[in-house]
């Protein structure tokens, strides 16, 4: 746990968004934890999973802010958007419902985010195929109208959950990468760490940061 | 005026070695040092010492990174027969000195900055003229100062200084100029990181190279216009240093390589970014770079060095230091409930005063109800809250926390989770209890840090959620929430100093022989534990105003 606290250069800030039931937690289990989680209770305001992956030679630490999906929440998770660099927008394909509040969620996340947060659509419980209330096809064109990402996924049996956390990470890379993310800005939702090794010539790592209270 | 000198030399110049030079240069294109010794030697009769130096520079050619000037040079000879003619036409005798300086001083390599401006130079003819004269007045002083250089290049310094000084004006501004269209075609242009550091390790900050580039224009662009209208002499003496600058850095480029280039590149668009007008700046600026100033490469050696020192004192500095207890409190999640609850509290606050500002007539009433609710929340003196401990008899160290933390909120009206923090202070009291003499003062000393960060941050996560809940609590009653949150903080910074106090206990019981090891630990251990405090009442502070809200 406590092993080299800096081997990781960046770190991206993900929000995970959704209606309740849809399970985003348990997506955020599957993927920090690699286990599904069955009776996963519901979510008060917020919680957090944090996973290393590497980009491109760049080990990554993912901090991921799974949020409560029930309405009651709605107005305490929504001060929680800023300064995502990565949305993962997740609807339950058996359930129509909460396909049909995407836009909600969209228009939540467009107006409290960056224009260079990846904003990424999953459609859970792709295990459930016999109860299918929202077809692929439907999902990938509102998402390709929108300019979202997508992938069904299931939390179940893992399939496309490591895909769409690491295609996220990827695209927010190749945004700081295209300089089309500014690092520099407040609310970017990506910090760089320095000190990684593999740069010999960098500049002298800055101090760590010195706000401690 | 003109000083005879300077006439005499550019008319011999021309008269006799241009042609012949241009033609020499179109064979020899790729060799254009021999083609220096040549003319050198047409001229002066130099020393055999040329030879070697020569030979030693053409063997330093490869490994120093010219390849990539040699295709410059092929890819423009095209241009070049044709580019010299109308500029021989048209500025006849300065171009041709002009020619001949930069072949002698070995700086051919880079007609094609010059020839490139030559358009600016037609434009400009007559500027020429007088900064030829004002140049002459300097030459003593170049004298000195490229032979106190100490590159040991005896035949470049004298014949450089005779028949250069005399074509030095041409240069000037060839050079100059084309010194500006490198900035512009970024040819020698070091990438941003590359400057960055250069200057960093300069004491000076770029934006970015782009920004210095067009800023160095532009400046360039000033401060020609300015000296024109303004009179020749800041002018002169500027071109001067330039000039002095090109011939000793001259050298250099060839020693140095690319690398050198870089660092001329730099310095020049210091030069020119800087608008004063003011020689002596200047001349102190390119004082530094004809003194003892290092090389690029030198310099990035250095800074390697640096790096690796530093990483080799940060790798000593994590063994020491193997527990850090911001790390710790990072891992435990308390730095992200941190920030979550701060982002809320913000949020809340930004309602709060949204309120006041729409509400002026109730402005006064709500101002009054916020200070109370902040009377509310002070921390009573620690004195006067004299133990009531009354905890159940026989009750294990636990459940008493579990007791005082549910009497602290019972009148909250929120269903708290406090098992985590139980949970955690009964395995720190396990732990501590086993009597196991392998386990070292330092491993007591790890575990006394993680343990304080880790229940900081379950103290700071359970402030997070109460927070959260009581913005979601259909039914507010302030002044209740107030004083349970304080109650609350009470019991927990009372909690860590307890948790400091067993762990100092267990280390001072430890029978050892380096006591002031031990004393370090202790006083470390109650240095956390204030940070964890003051983490706590931080957590508390942010939560104030979501107690607040609830009443305005």
């Amino acid at each position: 746990m406590t092993s080299g606290p800096y081997n990781y250069s960046y770190i991206f800030k993900y929000i995970i968004i959704g209606d309740m039931g849809v399970g985003k937690s348990c997506l955020l289990h599957q993927f920090t934890e690699k286990k599904f989680m069955a009776d996963c209770p519901h979510t008060i305001g917020v919680e957090f999973g944090t996973r290393i992956i590497e980009v491109a030679g760049q080990k990554i630490k993912l901090q991921i802010w799974d949020t409560a999906g029930q309405e009651r929440f709605r107005a305490v998770t929504r001060s929680y958007y800023r300064g995502a660099a990565g949305a993962l927008m997740v609807y339950d394909i058996t359930r129509r419902s909460t396909y049909n509040h995407l836009s909600s969620w969209l228009t939540d996340t467009r107006n409290l985010t960056n224009p260079s947060t990846v904003i990424f659509l999953i459609g859970n419980k792709s295990d459930l195929d016999g109860q299918r209330d929202v077809t692929y096809e439907e999902a990938k064109q509102f998402a390709d109208e929108n300019g979202l990402m997508f992938v069904e996924a299931s939390a179940k049996t893992g399939q496309n959950v490591e895909e769409a956390f690491l295609e996220t990470a990827k695209k927010i890379y190749q945004s700081i990468q295209d300089g089309r993310l500014d690092l520099n800005a407040a609310e970017s939702g990506v910090q760089h760490k320095p000190a990684s090794p593999g740069r010999p010539l960098a500049a002298p790592p800055a101090a760590r940061d010195p706000c401690a209270c | 005026m003109p000083s005879s000198d300077s006439e005499d030399f550019e008319s011999a110049d021309e008269g006799r070695s241009s042609p012949n030079k241009r033609e020499r240069k179109k064979r020899l294109s790729s060799s254009n040092y021999s083609d220096n010794l040549e003319s050198e030697q047409d001229n002066k009769k130099l020393e055999p010492v040329i030879n070697k130096e020569a030979s030693s520079i053409k063997e330093n050619l490869p490994k120093d990174g010219w390849d990539d000037f040699d295709i410059e040079e092929e890819s423009l000879p095209n241009n070049e027969p044709q580019k010299e003619e109308t500029k021989a036409s048209i500025v006849k005798p300065e171009s041709s000195a002009a020619k001949k300086e930069s072949q002698t001083s070995g700086w051919d390599d880079f007609d094609d900055w010059g020839n490139d401006n030559d358009n600016d130079i037609k434009e400009q003819p007559q500027k020429t003229k007088p900064q030829a004269q004002n140049i002459q007045e300097a030459p003593s002083s170049q004298q000195t100062s490229t032979k106190s250089d100490g590159w040991g290049w005896g035949w470049g310094v004298d014949s450089l200084l005779s028949t250069a000084t005399a074509g030095i004006s041409n240069l000037t501004t060839q050079v100059s100029q084309g010194i500006s269209t490198v900035l512009e075609t970024g040819i020698g242009a070091p990438d941003p990181e590359e400057l960055a550091r250069i200057s960093a390790k300069n004491d000076t900050k770029p934006n970015s190279a782009e920004e210095k580039m067009i800023s160095a224009e532009t400046n360039h662009e000033q401060s020609n216009q300015s000296s024109a209208t303004e009179g020749a002499f800041p002018f002169g003496s500027l071109l001067s240093g330039v000039t002095k600058f090109v011939e000793t850095t001259g050298t250099k480029v060839i020693a140095g390589g690319l690398d050198t280039l870089e660092t001329i590149g730099k310095k020049t668009m210091e030069v020119l970014q800087d608008g004063d007008p003011g020689l002596a700046k200047k001349r102190a600026m390119l004082g530094l770079d004809s003194g003892d100033k290092p090389v690029l490469s030198q310099v990035l050696r250095e800074a390697r060095a640096k790096a690796d020192e530093e990483d080799q004192l940060r790798e000593a500095k994590r063994e020491a230091k193997a527990v850090h207890y911001e790390t710790l409190f990072d891992d435990y999640e308390g730095l992200v409930h941190l920030e979550a609850l701060e982002m809320l509290s913000k949020q809340v606050t930004i309602r709060i005063e949204e309120r006041l500002r729409t509400d002026p007539d109730k402005r006064q009433d709500i101002k009054e109800t916020l200070q109370q609710v902040a009377e509310l929340c002070e921390m009573p003196d620690e004195e006067d809250e004299e133990e009531e401990e009354e905890v159940s008899e026989g009750a294990s160290k636990g459940d008493a926390l579990h007791e005082r933390l549910q009497r602290a909120t019972r009148d909250i009206g929120l269903k708290l989770q406090f098992q985590p923090l139980i949970k955690q202070y009964t395995e720190i009291l396990t732990w501590l209890e086993t009597d196991d003499p392998s386990i070292t003062e330092k491993a007591v000393y790890k575990k006394a840090v993680s343990s304080l960060a880790q229940t900081t941050a379950l103290c700071v996560e359970l402030y997070h959620k109460t927070g959260e809940m009581l913005l979601v609590k259909s039914r507010r009653s302030t002044a209740d929430e107030a004083d349970a949150l304080t109650q609350l903080t009470v019991v927990l910074t009372k909690h860590i100093s307890d948790l400091a106090t067993q762990f100092t206990e267990k280390l001072t019981s430890h029978a050892t022989e380096d006591k002031d090891q031990v004393n370090n630990y202790i006083t470390n251990v109650f240095l956390e534990a204030g940070n964890s405090s003051k983490y706590i009442e931080n957590a508390f502070q942010l939560a104030i105003p979501i107690v607040q809200i609830g009443a305005v």
